[in-house]
């Protein structure tokens, strides 16, 4: 190709030159591909890119390097400095799992008292939030502004403020067992078959989902997995159990233990907290227990 | 084999025996397996009290022997399961009285009481009981017939005759085990009138088959929890099927062998009362074969469909079920629910635990220690190799040994045990003057009711316990009526656990022999 005849344009010839080299082009690698330009020139041509933002420099083994940078991500806000450039594309990076402080450290290379400037400058012009994890109270995460934060960090409906509501959970997980045990004395009302009062009984999440909507307990809305969640809260408190439907979802019904509490704890001794220490000498001993006066003299 | 199980053995045959043979018995149950200069060496007491005291505990099944190397010394041991039992006699006469009647009662009672005894000794025993103690005393002939039907149904059985021997090895007949020599009741009249008449079954001794109770025992266990967890018709059908299921398959098997479904089908057909289990038997098969609990598998397609009985998983799972009772009971639900939930996904990292149980994490983590401080779960822990910088994250796996927690709770239940005997020990010594002053003034009250005495009379004795005693008194019978069913609800449980292991259960019973 003779390069002298076309009506050479620099710009264009090193954005290509550095679109087909990732890794990043050297002021060696510029002169080889464009003898032609003298080095005024050059710096110009360069100075403008950069300043552009179509090339990033670069700086490894005493050596400068051009790389060049994708225009459609180019997000940043004006009137950022590079270090909030820097961060501000880390914490993209990390999407709506956010990231913590101390990574962005590791990969921005920033030490502390910069990075919580710049962050704090990000955070005020609401680039970025902070969000509390829940799983560990303490870690703050970072993500962009405008993103929802993921089931994980937030910990999903149970969670108001990183507080586990355990007694939201509780009165769902009632109402559930009250719905399956409903259901099951509906079926055996309506009589039938036993495998008709059975098929009859069974009641998938969806139904329950209804259910507790119409009910009106929940502020929030509940999607049907969460359903599903607080179901094997009852089916592991042995209330109900589950099965599987032919087309894969679950079914469940409520059910009846297979026994009765057993005789041993039905004395004061079964259930007592002390039994490990219990002896026929020492403090804690039959002959003495207050735990067993207690239990003798009751009705 | 644990402290407290020795102390309740010594307890148990204190109570029943008392204090001389209650030393032999502990000492053997300390070193199993001694001969008799051994056994005198270690409890300091006369030969001739040893000689006595073993051979009650022999007469009562409880101590066993055989020839030491030479062999015309024998070595002792006791079975500490036997006398275990002794505390679940009253639900066995329970069990005979309910289902066949007050002779049967009386007549096990009878050999409860004494070990062993001939038959025909057995049924002038309840003859006399019987007539002294009711007005219309039943012929010696259905007593017979009763004691016929115990012995071929199994209830009792022959016990091995002795080879003539310095120290006999007891031989067991098979198939005579439970064939009850011809007995003639006009020898019984004779011998009546005449004591020095001999008996024709005068060596061939009869003694209660404890097995053929637990077998009783057990089905109506699985009976009563296929109520529960079905309804009462399903438990109709499981209890035709346990029926069938020893005609053609050992009483203490794992599993079942095929049980045709037409013949359930058949036996309920001829019963009147049953309409509802026959119309939807089939029905009612399917439900229970298609249970997450599949305690009952269909085998086969042949002759209208097999089914097997797994017994062993019915223990296994009706065991796992009271474990999480007691956990339900001590700890409440959500330890149970955590609990449920190793279960069934063992190996699993408190995080989890805390996401599928929907318990807040503090909670979660101090219930799954709990538990794990109480040896109902273990942990297994996974190191990683410990890295230069930064903070070493273990992984805390938990688990659950059902072995083990099953061996936990039959020590929790021997403990209870021991505490309720011991505390009616003490509140008996506590009281000791009372009861004391009531047992003579009951005996004086029987004396004169006997001799015919005026009301008054009876009235003034009668107040020689004051009103104070008098509810001191009643306090005392509540306590003791308490402990005691408690006891035997405490036995009802150690049974439950106990028999879980159907084949360990069983070899057990062979060794014993």
């Amino acid at each position: 190709m003779d390069v002298k005849n076309i009506k050479f344009d620099p710009e264009s010839h090193i954005i290509e030159l550095a679109k087909q080299r990732p890794e990043g082009i050297s002021n060696k690698d510029l002169k080889e591909n464009m003898p032609q330009l003298d080095l005024p020139e050059l710096t110009g041509v360069i100075n403008k890119l950069l300043k552009g933002g179509v090339l990033e420099l670069f700086k490894s083994n005493e050596e400068l390097l051009y790389k060049y940078k994708d225009p459609s991500k180019k997000t940043t806000a004006k009137g950022s400095d590079n270090e909030e450039k820097v961060v501000y594309r880390i914490i993209e990076e990390a999407g709506n799992k956010g990231i913590w402080i101390r990574d962005i450290r590791f990969k921005s290379n920033l030490n502390m008292t910069q990075l919580n400037k710049v962050l704090k400058s990000l955070e005020i012009k609401k680039f970025i939030k902070a969000v509390k994890s829940v799983t560990a109270s303490k870690k703050k995460v970072y993500m962009l502004f405008d993103l929802e934060p993921d089931s994980s960090v937030t910990g999903g409906a149970w969670y108001q403020d990183q507080d586990f509501e355990s007694e939201f959970v509780d009165v769902l997980s009632q109402q559930c067992h009250r719905y399956l045990v409903e259901r099951l004395d509906d079926a055996k009302k309506q009589g039938g078959s036993p495998v008709m009062v059975r098929n009859r009984s069974y009641a998938t999440a969806a139904e329950v989902h209804k259910f507790i909507q119409d009910l009106g307990i929940s502020k929030i809305s509940l999607s049907v997995s969460d359903i599903e969640s607080i179901l094997y809260t009852v089916v592991l408190d042995n209330n109900a159990e589950r099965t599987t439907a032919a087309n894969g979802t679950f079914l469940y019904k409520a059910t009846h233990n297979f026994i009765f509490p057993p005789g041993l704890v039905k004395t004061c001794c079964g259930t007592c907290l002390v039994a490990n220490k219990c002896a026929h000498t020492g403090s804690v001993n039959p002959t003495s227990c207050t735990y067993l006066t207690d239990w003798l003299s009751g009705s | 084999m644990s402290v407290v199980y020795g102390k309740i053995v010594s307890l148990i045959i204190m109570e029943r025996f008392g204090l001389v043979l209650a030393k032999v018995a502990s000492f053997l149950f300390k070193t199993p397996d001694s001969p008799l200069l051994f056994i005198k060496r270690g409890t300091e007491l006369p030969l001739s009290k040893i000689k006595e005291s073993l051979c009650i505990l022999i007469k009562h099944g409880l101590v066993t022997f055989r020839p030491n190397k030479n062999e015309n010394l024998a070595n002792y041991s006791l079975d500490s399961n036997k006398v275990l039992l002794m505390l679940r006699y009253p639900k066995y006469l329970n069990f005979v009285k309910k289902q066949f009647g007050d002779e049967s009662e009386i007549i096990i009672e009878e050999v409860l009481l004494r070990g062993y005894l001939p038959a025909s000794e057995l049924i002038l025993k309840v003859y006399d009981r019987m007539s002294k103690n009711c007005n219309k005393p039943p012929s010696l002939s259905i007593i017979k017939d009763k004691l016929v039907y115990l012995i071929t149904s199994k209830y009792l059985k022959r016990i091995p005759s002795a080879e003539n021997k310095p120290v006999p090895n007891l031989v067991q007949n098979e198939t005579m085990m439970h064939v009850l020599p011809p007995i003639e009741l006009k020898t019984l009249i004779t011998y009546q009138n005449d004591q020095r008449t001999v008996l024709p079954d005068k060596n061939i001794y009869w003694t209660v088959n404890f097995e053929r109770f637990h077998q009783d025992m057990r089905d109506k266990i699985v009976v009563a929890a296929f109520e529960r967890k079905f309804d009462e018709h399903a438990a109709e059908i499981i209890k035709l099927f346990l029926r069938q299921m020893y005609v053609r398959t050992e009483p203490w098997s794992d599993i079942s062998n095929p049980i045709p479904a037409m013949e359930v089908k058949d036996i309920l057909k001829r019963q009147a009362n049953s309409s509802v289990a026959l119309a939807f038997f089939d029905q009612y098969l399917t439900v229970m074969e298609q249970d997450n609990s599949r305690l009952l598998r269909k085998a086969g397609e042949a002759s209208g469909g097999s089914y097997q009985i797994h017994l062993k998983e019915t223990f296994t799972q009706l065991v796992w079920n009271l474990i999480e009772q007691v956990i339900l009971e001590k700890h409440d639900t959500k330890a149970a629910r955590i609990f449920r939930l190793v279960k069934l996904k063992p190996y699993i990292e408190p995080d989890r635990i805390q996401q599928l149980a929907m318990i807040p994490a503090k909670d979660a983590k101090k219930l799954s220690y709990q538990l794990y401080e109480e040896n109902f779960f273990r942990i297994q822990e996974l190191r990683k190799t410990p890295t230069v910088s930064g903070p070493v994250k273990n992984f805390t796996l938990f688990h659950i040994e059902l072995d083990n927690v099953v061996r936990m709770l039959l020590e929790m239940c021997y403990k209870t045990l021991f505490n309720h005997i011991t505390r009616r020990n003490h509140e008996r010594e506590l009281n000791t003057r009372i009861i004391d002053k009531k047992q003579r003034v009951d005996t004086i009250l029987m004396g004169m009711k006997s001799q015919g005495a005026t009301p008054e009379q009876i009235a003034d004795i009668e107040e020689l316990i004051t009103p104070p005693e008098r509810v001191v008194l009643d306090n005392i019978d509540k306590i003791m009526k308490k402990l005691n069913t408690v006891e035997l609800e405490v036995d009802d449980t150690i049974f439950m656990l106990f028999i879980k292991d159907c084949d360990e259960y069983a070899t057990q019973r062979t060794s014993s022999r």
